[in-house]
């Protein structure tokens, strides 16, 4: 029984690899969803249905779909991949960088959805006044909407963290199942539940996950509350 | 020099608008129904609307000339703008909202100085609060403060009265009139009520269908053809300037002066404790409904305000009318056609003017 709650190498590895993707997946996702959901947001143009019809393919595709589909652009016989590799000596699929870029892929839609809608609820009229007392587009969208849209930017952060930490079919696919490179919790319990003897492993993996995305979840509750009482 | 000037057209859908305006200083009142196209019209000169065609020039400089494809954005337009619904910055306090505009406004260059603006207004106690602690009439406050903190070279206002009961509206007054004389900001102030309007300015442009109907002093525009039509639904107003000459307190009477008479008319008004001292200046209102007309003077009657004078102008249109008589300023008064016939009353008759005491409003 004493074995139950020490974690192997392998384990603490997928744990750290796991954190350090999502919030990399979370960091990069942030700013360009911003751009996106006030993009979306306030703006209308020919072919606004089909851009957010492309942003949302990542969610009802099956992910190991949008794996193939990353390999098939970024491998390295892949159509931007080979280029890459050819010109740059840089090699993306089957590597840590791939795995986040899956991840990234497959939680931008929601992150994009979640501050979208936030950016919609802020009265563009706040807009105008600030650009009526002096302020550039883009200055008022920083000093105004962006703060106002601040409970729904978080909760497009969380919600890219948490599901990057859930994220397994785009990478085992574009990323592969490589321990200490590319093997996060999920690819991690995927093995150790395939294997014979491994069901100790299993459960503590598996308590990790639900802690950590509990802790996430709470996390951004509590923020969000604490804006609301400061607004 | 013009404050303004500008002539601007845009259509959207079914509505059209085509509207030349100036104007030099002071307070000028836009006036029209809903659906006149004030709004839009703000929007134009503010810059948040794009004009098909036409051009605008604020002091000298032009910001758009459609022919000579000038548009300046609205950040660089220097036009203060009081939306009708305020547009405070939820997140940030009083202090902070006011201080919008500071960032964008060069040292040294900052026109009107943050405390003294505080003081005028009187925000001193706000600053530290959220636009959602406040009411209705201090939201107002915060929002001309800020917008006048901008360092604009005029302020516009869109319904400045329509968010606010009638209590409030006649707080709101005072300071706009204070804003105007202390730091010499021309005003543009749009509304479709026009009692409140007039007792701001009497200077108005009347809007009707995206198109101006007439501008000017508001009794000459009464007098042309048409424009009562326009303005009557709006409950139509005498405003007239007075200065405190006395306290009568064992009748409980105010004595006021107009100095825009040739010679000095004195009234009457029912005494409001604490509402004036002896030399401030005061808009009193009256409704044209509430003077009578005689053929002379009637001595032993309640009512104590009576004025002698000429008719200016009889108006009749169609079951209403209306004499313009000139006591010394010109009075509006509401009167029926059997009473017209009666009294044989035309242009030029000599007649006098009896209101009680108690129908003066005072806005202050």
């Amino acid at each position: 029984m004493e074995h139950w709650f020490v974690f192997s190498e392998t384990e603490m590895s997928a744990i750290g690899l796991s954190f350090k993707v999502a919030l990399w997946c979370a960091v990069l996702v942030l700013p360009i969803a911003v751009l996106m959901g006030w993009w979306l947001a306030r703006k209308t143009f020919r072919g606004k249905s089909l851009i957010e019809g492309f942003i949302n393919l990542p969610l009802v595709l099956p992910p190991v779909a949008t794996g193939f589909i990353l390999l098939l652009l970024l491998g390295t016989k892949g159509l931007i991949g080979h280029w890459l590799n050819e010109l740059l000596g840089i090699r993306i699929a089957f590597t840590y960088y791939a795995a986040v870029i899956a991840s990234m892929i497959v939680s931008f839609p929601l992150a994009v959805r979640a501050i979208r809608l936030s950016i919609e609820m802020v009265d563009p009229g706040f807009e105008e006044a600030a650009r009526t007392l002096g302020a550039s587009t883009f200055q008022s969208f920083v000093r105004v909407t962006l703060p106002l849209a601040l409970p729904g930017i978080i909760s497009g952060f969380v919600l890219s963290f948490a599901r990057s930490l859930g994220e397994f079919g785009a990478t085992i696919i574009f990323a592969g199942n490589i321990s200490g490179e590319t093997q996060t919790i999920p690819l991690a319990l995927f093995n150790q539940i395939q294997m014979p003897g491994m069901e100790s492993s299993a459960f503590r993996l598996l308590l990790v996950a639900v802690l950590f995305s509990f802790l996430a979840m709470a996390f951004s509750e509590y923020l969000v509350k604490k804006l609301h009482k400061r607004n | 020099m013009h404050a303004l000037s500008a002539h601007l057209k845009r259509s959207k859908g079914d509505f059209s608008l085509d509207i030349e305006v100036d104007f030099i200083q002071g307070i000028t009142g836009i006036f029209g129904p809903s659906g006149a196209g004030k709004t839009t019209l703000m929007h134009l000169l503010v810059g948040l609307e794009k004009p098909d065609e036409g051009f605008l020039k604020i002091e000298e400089t032009t910001m758009v000339d459609t022919f000579k494809n000038i548009y300046e954005p609205a950040r660089n337009r220097k036009v203060g703008y009081v939306f009708q619904e305020g547009r405070l910055f939820p997140h940030m306090n009083v202090r902070k909202n006011l201080l919008f505009a500071a960032k964008y406004i060069p040292k040294g260059k900052q026109v009107i100085e943050f405390t003294e603006l505080v003081n005028l207004l009187e925000l001193n106690n706000l600053l530290e609060k959220r636009p959602g602690q406040l009411s209705g009439g201090e939201k107002q406050r915060v929002a001309i403060g800020r917008a006048l903190l901008s360092s604009p070279k005029l302020l516009l206002m869109d319904e400045p009265f329509s968010s606010l009961d009638v209590k409030l509206r006649r707080q709101i007054i005072p300071y706009l009139i204070k804003i105007n004389r202390k730091f010499n900001i021309p005003m543009l102030v749009v509304s479709h009520d026009l009692p409140d309007l007039l007792s701001l300015t009497r200077e108005l442009f009347l809007l009707k269908n995206g198109r101006v109907l007439g501008h000017g002093n508001y009794l000459d525009l009464i007098e042309q053809e048409n424009m009562l039509d326009v303005m009557r639904g709006a409950g139509l107003m005498n405003v007239i300037q007075f200065r405190v000459e006395a306290h009568d307190k064992k009748n409980g009477l105010t004595i006021l002066s107009n100095k825009d008479a040739s010679e000095e008319i004195s009234i009457e008004r029912e005494m409001v404790l604490d509402c004036c001292q002896i030399g401030d200046e005061m808009n009193v209102s009256l409704r044209p409904e509430d003077i009578a007309l005689t053929l002379e003077e009637i001595p032993n009657i309640s009512i104590r305000n009576q004025l002698p004078g000429t008719i200016v102008k009889v108006i009749q249109k169609e079951n209403r009318n209306y004499c313009l008589v000139d006591v010394g300023f010109k009075l509006l008064i509401s009167i029926t056609h059997a009473s017209l016939l009666k009294m044989e009353l035309s242009e030029g008759k000599k007649v006098w003017c009896l209101f009680k005491s108690m129908a003066l409003q005072t806005n202050t």
